[in-house]
């Protein structure tokens, strides 16, 4: 059961790391290039407004998932990492745990900021918070994906 | 624009809060792996808790009653660029808390 929930966890947070980059990446791009024809360039010009309750969605179904499969995380990975003297990645997931919550605390102002009409006066605070939110994706997923390497998918 | 100012002071004071609850440990509440109990208290024989969910629950408290008490006026005269700047200072707080692993 928890193993598939760990699946599950991880499927999600591919579709969230989707998201939010093609998010983060479409609202850093200045709308003159919007008729670009390269791959990155239509990449990029990614209509960055319809990921707003997306991301918010995908973030809070990750967020449950991880917060439900902690306490066995607790139980079986960490004493591992301890016995195998792992500090550095039982640091990692200390920082994944932080960002999560922040992360999840931040999503009223950001789908505030992303919620249409978008407001100027907001513009600075909606591409940086998008960034902000990509970057605690990034990390958690990676120090997810390393966790599992280390212990495996059997929790 | 109400919502948008309530949600903002949310966010603004939640992420301050999660900040300070793990750095002084006012944790709301603590579950407690080996029993599977949730305890305000510290009993003496229930092994290691988790803080974690205390300590989120203390930042949405706090987030939910600074969004409702603070007068909608004031929010509107905060700068839009600390909905950025806090969350931003508070990942470098935790950071900066948690860099003892990697020394």
């Amino acid at each position: 059961m928890m193993t598939a929930l760990l699946i599950l966890h991880g499927l999600f947070a591919v579709a969230l790391l989707g998201a939010v980059t093609h998010q983060a990446l479409a609202a850093s791009v200045p709308r003159n290039e919007r008729r670009a024809r390269s791959f990155f360039s239509r990449f990029r010009t990614t209509d960055a407004s319809a990921y707003g309750t997306p991301v918010v969605v995908l973030f809070v179904a990750v967020m449950i998932m991880g917060a439900v499969l902690y306490p066995r995380f607790r139980l079986v990975v960490r004493p591992l990492l301890q016995d195998l003297d792992l500090r550095a990645a039982n640091g990692a997931f200390e920082l994944k745990e932080h960002f999560s919550a922040l992360g999840v605390l931040l999503l009223p102002a950001y789908w505030a900021c992303w919620k249409q009409p978008l407001e100027r006066s907001y513009d600075g605070a909606r591409l940086w918070l998008t960034w902000i939110v990509a970057l605690t994706v990034w990390w958690n997923f990676i120090v997810g994906q390393l966790l599992v390497s280390i212990r495996g998918l059997a929790l | 624009m109400k919502t948008h100012s309530r949600l903002m002071m949310f966010s603004l004071t939640a992420c301050l809060a999660y900040t300070l609850a793990y750095y002084f440990d006012w944790s709301l509440f603590r579950y407690y792996l080996t029993s599977g109990t949730i305890d305000v208290a510290a009993p003496a024989t229930a092994g290691p808790p988790i803080l974690w969910y205390g300590w989120l629950a203390t930042a949405v408290l706090a987030g939910v009653t600074a969004a409702i008490v603070v007068p909608r006026g004031f929010v509107v005269r905060l700068s839009p660029e600390l909905a950025w700047l806090v969350p931003a200072a508070a990942l470098l707080a935790a950071l900066m808390y948690e860099v003892r692993w990697f020394l």
